[in-house]
């Protein structure tokens, strides 16, 4: 069974702003969306072997795989060696460029090195997650499958006789130093298919990078993990779906958290929480116009809910995402498979304080709000005014009943507390401020004195429990309370000691209503370094910083979580709010003392 | 009758010809896209071609119902009934020969049977009665023109009054 599916550290992601798909280590693209990041996939093996679809690509026997992105590019090379010679695949998600393109191209280039080594490639299309019916055509130019209204042309130049069989296209030629193989994969969504010419792939791969590589080369940060931050920047750019500018948490659907577990979700949306941590990293990469463009989006997406704000909202700005189950086998019998995501309809009271802390930060470095974007603001917080005293999910969506969050009150607090600030500065309606500063106060009194536990030293995952929760780290990073205070402090230091498992930290301590564990959660380890950094451990917050940077796989990403004995990865691949964690901690270190 | 007749219903009949496609490409049954393929014949900006193809949908419209109202005239009556017919055959003759031999063969991007190595071809040809954008699409188009031809035999007709 595990054979059949590769370790999920073995993946690396490509895309183009608006698909992604995640290539093994030996070649295969084991899942592909189209047309769009949400959209149903076309290969689909990491979520079922048999009936996922997928395009093998690599040598016919042993190979040795190594592989890296083109430097500061999310183009992937992968080089096999073989006891015959060595070659190097290049493969990438084209972007149009000018003149007529594929709506879609996935476009593979195979280049010989040294000796002979032959190949055999595959393609396997399973539209609609492997379950709509598929049409395999041999066609003129290049074979064609289809189904409803997506297309896909198989498009090769020199890559052997080609063969349509009717599950799929294959072929096999042998790769001899200094020839080259281009396999091009153009898709079509409710329009004819364009058919490219080789020629036209070759530039497009090659300007591809070249974008990739002039997107990151205007990146402000130049601190000691330069290499991590980059590649985190490359990687959050290809969760944003260029057309709408929203961001999904991670590319992928049902990756379980746990082998065989039920906790496997569909992350293919946009939350309003990564939303406001990824502006907030491009402020910090100094992405001007993108921070701007995207803090449009932001503002734009939630117009239809303020003052409320949905846990997340569809990549087309839909509100309704519900969740159903799909009939496969699941990444290692891990099921159910979900699509759609049932947390849509909980209350997570910390998004209004992520949110308007994004805001506030974005008019600290000098944008300007419109008056209509003040007065949302000010709704919101009228909002936080008349709801904080409610049970909600918390940041972690649990699924058993609402709970009085730590987190989520003390993200309250901070919403009302930007919002007092923003009104002082003239950019919010100031009209309701002094409500709004003693609700803040009421807060405040309620977080530490119901939420506060003398027995541990440290605040607590929920109001009057003895458990503990990693996300309060965001108490010191969004700064419920100066880091170093000494309650901040000595919360930081119980979360070590009963959450960490070497540089790792789980989630929380106790139940949170799913049968079964998970893995360490990958951002709360950064939000540990982060939060260390601040709080004047500037060297633990290194050495920790240089232990999670190890963890990441080969090509610098990570997933959701990270199994903390083997390093095994565990849950949906690569999860941006890891990356934006990253980012967060790596940046706050520059200014650190300590 | 009137030749303001058949244009208007030609007019009214290529807007509902033009949203059956449309709506058809949207509910994933075909991927006939009219404006997309005559545009392209002018440009290789999508959006632009789309513009184009648009406008030149519409002309053609136009253009139809004046050789319905020919026919109409040359029969010496006119209905949504006749109409239909007209539609019926309009349909085939743009499944099996305009679209399907006429339009590649004056399409700068759009492949051939006779198309070789020393050419490119950049868009996929409809095949024949349009298949290969997908099996339903020979049906919508039938049934958009069968609509398109009942709604400027029954505007001829009405102008006739």
């Amino acid at each position: 069974m595990a054979d059949r599916y590769p370790p999920l550290r073995d993946y690396a992601l490509i895309g183009d702003g608006r698909t992604a798909a995640l290539v093994s280590r030996d070649g295969s693209v084991d899942w592909w969306c189209l047309p769009d990041l949400d959209s149903p996939s076309v290969f689909g093996a990491v979520l079922d072997a048999d009936r996922g679809g997928r395009f093998a690509l690599g040598p016919e026997g042993e190979a040795e795989a190594c592989r890296r992105y083109r430097p500061d590019t999310n183009v992937l090379e992968t080089t096999f060696t073989t006891a015959t010679g060595r070659v190097r695949v290049t493969d990438a998600m084209t972007l149009p460029g000018r003149g007529l393109t594929p709506f879609r191209e996935l476009a593979r280039r195979v280049e010989g090195l040294d000796g002979r080594v032959p190949m055999r490639w595959r393609v396997e299309p399973r539209f609609g997650y492997g379950l709509a019916p598929t049409r395999i055509e041999p066609r003129t130019p290049f074979p064609v499958a289809t189904s409803g209204g997506t297309a896909i042309a198989v498009c090769a130049w020199d890559a052997g006789r080609v063969d349509c069989d009717g599950v799929g296209i294959a072929g096999r030629f042998e790769s001899r130093a200094g020839a080259r193989v281009t396999i091009a994969l153009s898709a079509a969504h409710g329009e004819p298919l364009v058919f490219p010419a080789r020629a036209d792939v070759e530039h497009r791969i090659d300007a591809t990078a070249e974008f990739w590589r002039d997107w990151a080369a205007r990146l402000a940060y130049t601190g000691a993990w330069r290499d991590a931050v980059v590649r985190s920047a490359l990687a959050l750019k290809l969760l944003v779906f260029a057309p709408s500018g929203a961001i999904v948490a991670a590319p992928t659907t049902s990756l379980p958290e746990a082998i065989g577990g039920e906790r496997n979700w569909d992350y293919r949306f946009s939350w309003i929480r990564d939303a406001s941590f990824t502006l907030e990293s491009l402020l910090q990469l100094g992405c001007q116009a993108e921070a701007n463009a995207f803090f449009w989006w932001f503002m734009h997406a939630t117009q239809r809910t303020l003052p409320r704000l949905n846990v997340f909202y569809r990549l087309d700005g839909g509100t309704d995402a519900p969740e159903r189950t799909l009939p496969l086998a699941g990444y290692r019998d891990s099921r159910p498979v979900r699509v759609g995501n049932g947390a849509a309809d909980q209350l997570q009271l910390d998004t209004y304080g992520e949110f308007v802390d994004a805001v506030y930060h974005y008019v600290q470095t000098g944008h300007l709000l419109g008056r209509g974007t003040g007065r949302d603001i000010a709704r919101i917080a009228d909002f936080v005014c008349a709801h904080w005293r409610e049970p909600d999910s918390g940041i972690w969506e649990v699924r058993s009943e609402p709970r009085h969050h730590t987190q989520s009150k003390a993200m309250c607090w901070v919403a009302l507390d930007r919002a007092v600030r923003l009104a002082r500065a003239g950019r919010v309606p100031a009209g309701h401020a002094a409500r709004w500063a003693r609700e803040a106060i009421a807060i405040r009194r309620f977080v530490d004195e119901r939420c506060w536990s003398e027995a541990k030293r440290s605040y607590v995952w929920y109001a009057g429990a003895e458990h503990l929760d990693a996300s309060l780290l965001l108490l010191a990073i969004m700064r419920y309370d100066q880091p170093d205070s000494p309650r901040l402090r000595t919360t930081i230091d119980a979360l070590r000691r009963e959450l960490a498992v070497g540089p790792l930290l789980a989630r929380y301590t106790g139940d949170d209503g799913l049968a079964g564990g998970e893995g360490a959660f990958a951002c709360c380890s950064f939000w540990l370094a982060e939060a260390l950094a601040i709080s004047g451990r500037r060297r633990d917050a290194e050495r920790l910083m240089d232990d999670l940077i190890g963890l990441a796989n080969d090509v610098g990403l990570y997933a959701e979580e990270v199994e903390p004995k083997t390093g095994a990865f565990l849950g949906n691949f690569p999860q941006g709010l890891v990356h934006l964690a990253l980012i967060s901690a790596a940046v706050a270190m520059q200014g650190a003392t300590g | 009758m009137s030749v303001w007749g058949a244009l208007a219903g030609g007019f009214v009949g290529t807007l509902v010809l033009t949203t059956a496609l449309a709506a058809g490409s949207q509910l994933r049954v075909t991927r006939m896209d009219v404006p997309f393929l005559l545009g392209t014949a002018f440009t290789d900006d999508r959006m632009r071609a789309r513009v184009v193809g648009y406008a030149l949908h519409f002309l053609a419209g136009l253009a139809f119902a004046l050789v319905y109202y020919a026919a109409f005239v040359v029969l010496g009556r006119a209905g949504w009934a006749l109409g239909l017919a007209f539609g019926f055959v309009h349909a085939l003759f743009s499944g099996t020969t305009l679209v399907n031999v006429l339009l590649p063969a004056v399409h700068p991007r759009m492949g051939t049977p006779s198309s070789a190595a020393d050419s490119s071809p950049l868009l996929e040809a409809p095949g024949f009665m349009l298949l290969n954008y997908g099996r339903a699409t020979p049906v919508l188009t039938i049934l958009g023109h069968l609509a398109y031809g009942a709604i400027v035999g029954a505007f001829v007709a009405a102008s006739a009054r």
